[in-house]
């Protein structure tokens, strides 16, 4: 960042070195070196940041480090509060060791992949839909984020109601059509299914609205390019709209995958992490070793792995999208 | 002056260290002791944290209490903290607190389960010694075992919760029948009930993956005279009496007694679907009855009983009922450990639990109260008949507990939906037990 500044500084007249002196920006002595001013300017910046940049230690870095201390130490609670023990690596042992925590994981993995795709073709075709629209797109705008607007837990809680055996008005429709009382949260499939449908109806919008912004930015020239060579509308919408909304969707997936795979509130209110472990994402098993079991490295420890685990996924993602764009540029 | 990541990250680690040695531990338990020994004759100020206690007639019960402790003690004040009224929510918050060495809340109301994994956890006082001699036999006797971890309470009794079995006494008598006495009864008269079309579900409960599902089970079990743990804590769970207790909740679904939908059902979905007229039985906590005899609030108001719950044909036993409810502990960071025990010990004692019987719907801890002109006023057959019930605790003598629930609560929910055998359900939550008994459940 210094260095950063170095060069803005370096590259751009400064007032002192020959610009507007009536701009009330102290004169430079003629003979001070531009590098003692680079260096003198950054310690300043270093100075006027330094308020921000602690609250940001105090929020961020400090639970990141303290959590990676707790997940490597032995942590014993006793009177006065937690004690600190040998460094250990006991807590990740018995986590990759455990059936469970695969289960978790490989639940947190199905969801984020299922619902992410759904919500990225959702999202895609309500953009397009969107587009089109001249009159009343503000409207169908606001009423779309709606469900994006909602509080997850409210979210959840209504979906709850909704999936209800008992007077639930989703299990009341099946009961209609199907003549059956169906267990919607109470069959590993079903409870799974609906939980992938709660969060696409909740996600998709914000997907359309970024996929939208995008789509608002492609230029019209590009499509009468398209449209004087022949392109039909099928071939258009693959050659030319989609590798010119890579980038866009490129950072939608990325956030929904950092949301999906983070996944709680919808678990946590509709099935509790039932029937049985089905639905209990790696955020629910973290909760319940931290929380109800009190067992703090351990809790830690899930933290620190799922931490690993996305931000794995988020630069493989990168790293695919990034060969797709370039492979796109080449042809 | 040469910030860099470099330096950030040592700042960042110099913080997270001096951190971790601000939430060191280190106190000497006898020190807290001889503290927590003697009331203060200075002023001094405590903080309750305390759920919202149900109440009778519409005032805050914990505002009568703080009222009634501060004219008896001038010099303290208690100011209250609320919390949530669900036990996990309640446990996450307080607990997370009391670890980082909190001196508040002096005074925290926590769930009958929690004495064992909190005292383990040094984030309870021990008050046995605080206690005075022939305290506990004023209270049930299931109620003091689950106060105690290891020879030593941890929890000081506020009031408790028993579960009932709550009956459409209008369709038994339509029908001229009997309030079952066992569960191959109770099978039956559901049968009749529902097969005349005058109710969906014959028995309402709760088999959703919760705590709330351990407390069914456990009473499952007992009824059937199945051990969960021995008294040396070890996990014994088997044979024929606790296959039976799995069979009987199979079969409450698999003969449409029950809905399938038992399985995601907590308390508050059953007696909803009760106090709709779905149900001819319901199992549930004492505070269902006000619910379900409210009229405006219920459909059935007028219409119900309640009784003990059933036990199994043969066992010449009547059900018996899971002992709940909350009591007071004591936070050992606390800076008026005296004035906070005294607290407690006030909460225990006749005043309070008089004042519960009168004014809170709850059923107060203290037995003798249960047959007090207090208790006869309210006229509630939860706690007029609370002293009847036959009482067992959830296996909470273990710091392990929520990890022993799970164990129970899996497989049970799996053999309520069918993908379990009641056989294979029994040896999972056996091996589930012991896994849990050795800390190496997640």
């Amino acid at each position: 960042m210094s260095s950063a500044l170095h060069k803005k500084t370096a590259g751009t007249p400064s007032q002192g070195e020959g610009g507007d002196a009536r701009a009330g920006a102290p004169r430079k002595s003629p003979s001070a070196p531009p590098g003692s001013t680079a260096r003198r300017r950054a310690r300043a910046g270093w100075l006027f940041a330094s308020p921000a940049l602690l609250v940001i230690a105090a929020v961020t870095v400090f639970p990141v480090v303290f959590s990676l201390v707790l997940s490597f130490c032995e942590v014993r609670l006793e009177y006065g509060g937690l004690r600190f023990g040998s460094p250990t690596l006991a807590h990740y042992e018995a986590l990759l060791t455990h059936p469970e925590w695969y289960r978790a994981l490989a639940f947190t993995l199905g969801f984020t992949i299922v619902s992410v795709s759904v919500e990225l073709v959702l999202g895609t075709l309500t953009a397009l839909v969107l587009e089109r629209l001249g009159a009343g797109r503000g409207w169908i705008l606001a009423l779309l984020l709606l469900p994006w607007a909602l509080i997850n837990v409210i979210a959840a809680q209504l979906w709850s109601y909704l999936f209800n055996g008992t007077y639930g008005a989703v299990s009341w429709l099946c009961e209609q059509v199907f003549d059956t009382q169906p267990d919607i949260l109470g069959q590993p499939v079903s409870a799974m299914a609906a939980m992938v449908a709660v969060d696409v109806w909740k996600t998709t919008p914000f997907v359309a609205i970024v996929v939208l912004a995008g789509l608002m930015l492609i230029p019209g020239d590009v499509y009468e390019a398209a449209e004087i060579d022949g392109a039909s509308a099928w071939t258009t919408f693959w050659k030319v709209t989609l590798p010119q909304l890579r980038p866009i969707v490129a950072i939608a997936v990325l956030f929904r995958i950092l949301q999906a795979f983070g996944i709680f509130d919808l678990p946590f209110v509709l099935t509790q992490g039932g029937p049985g472990t089905a639905t209990q994402s790696v955020a629910i098993l973290g909760y319940r070793i931290l929380f109800q079991n009190l067992d703090f490295g351990g809790g830690a420890a899930v933290a620190v792995t799922t931490a690993v685990i996305v931000l794995g996924c988020c630069l493989l993602f990168l790293r695919v999208f990034r060969a797709q764009v370039d492979e796109g540029g080449r042809a | 002056m040469s910030l860099n990541r470099r330096t950030l990250l040592a700042g960042a680690l110099s913080a997270a260290a001096a951190g971790s040695l601000a939430g060191c531990g280190g106190k000497d338990l006898d020190d807290l002791l001889t503290q927590a020994a003697t009331v203060p004759r200075r002023p001094a100020r405590l903080t309750w944290w305390v759920s919202e206690i149900p109440s009778r007639r519409g005032s805050v019960v914990a505002d009568l209490i703080i009222r009634a402790f501060e004219r008896r003690h001038p010099r303290i004040r208690v100011s209250k903290i609320n919390a949530l009224s669900t036990s996990d929510g309640n446990r996450s918050a307080i607990a997370t607190q009391l670890a980082g060495g909190s001196p508040q809340p002096d005074v925290y109301l926590g769930d009958t389960t929690w004495p064992a994994q909190f005292g383990h956890s040094a984030l309870a006082l021990p008050v046995e010694k605080l206690l005075p001699s022939g305290f506990w036999d004023a209270y049930p006797a299931a109620l003091r075992t689950s106060s105690t971890y290891r020879g030593t309470a941890y929890a000081v009794p506020f009031f408790t919760d028993s579960t009932y079995l709550f009956y459409r006494k209008d369709l038994l008598a339509k029908h001229g029948l009997r309030v079952p006495r066992s569960w191959e009864e109770l099978l039956r008269t559901s049968r009749t009930v529902q097969q005349a079309g005058d109710v969906q579900a014959g028995f309402l409960w709760q088999a959703a993956v919760t705590e709330s599902l351990t407390a069914n089970v456990t009473e499952f079990l007992a009824d059937a005279g199945a051990t969960v743990l021995d008294g040396r804590g070890r996990a014994v769970l088997g044979g024929a009496e606790a296959e039976r207790a799995f069979s009987l909740m199979a079969e409450f679904t698999a003969r449409g007694v029950t809905p399938r939908t038992v399985a995601t059902d907590e308390e508050s979905d059953a007696q909803d679907a009760f106090v709709n007229g779905r149900g001819l039985f319901l199992r549930n906590w004492s505070y269902a009855w006000v619910n379900a005899s409210t009229p405006g609030v219920s459909r059935v108001a007028g219409k119900i009983g309640a009784g003990p719950r059933p036990g199994f044909e043969g066992t010449g036993r009547s059900g018996v009922s899971c002992a709940g409810g909350w009591s007071n502990f004591v936070n050992p960071s606390s800076q008026e450990l005296g004035a906070a025990m005294e607290f407690a010990r006030f909460c225990a004692g006749d005043e309070v639990q008089r004042l519960l019987a009168r004014e809170a719907g709850v059923i107060p801890a203290m037995t003798s109260v249960l047959g007090s002109p207090e208790a006869h006023a309210a006229g509630d057959p939860a706690v007029l008949r609370a002293a009847d019930l036959r009482l067992v605790a959830r296996p909470v003598q273990t710091p392990y507990y929520p990890q022993v629930s799970k164990a129970l609560y899996t497989p049970a929910n799996a053999v309520v939906r069918g993908s379990l055998s009641p056989a294979d359900g029994v040896r999972a939550a056996r091996e589930g037990l012991r896994t849990a008994l050795e800390g190496k459940a997640l």
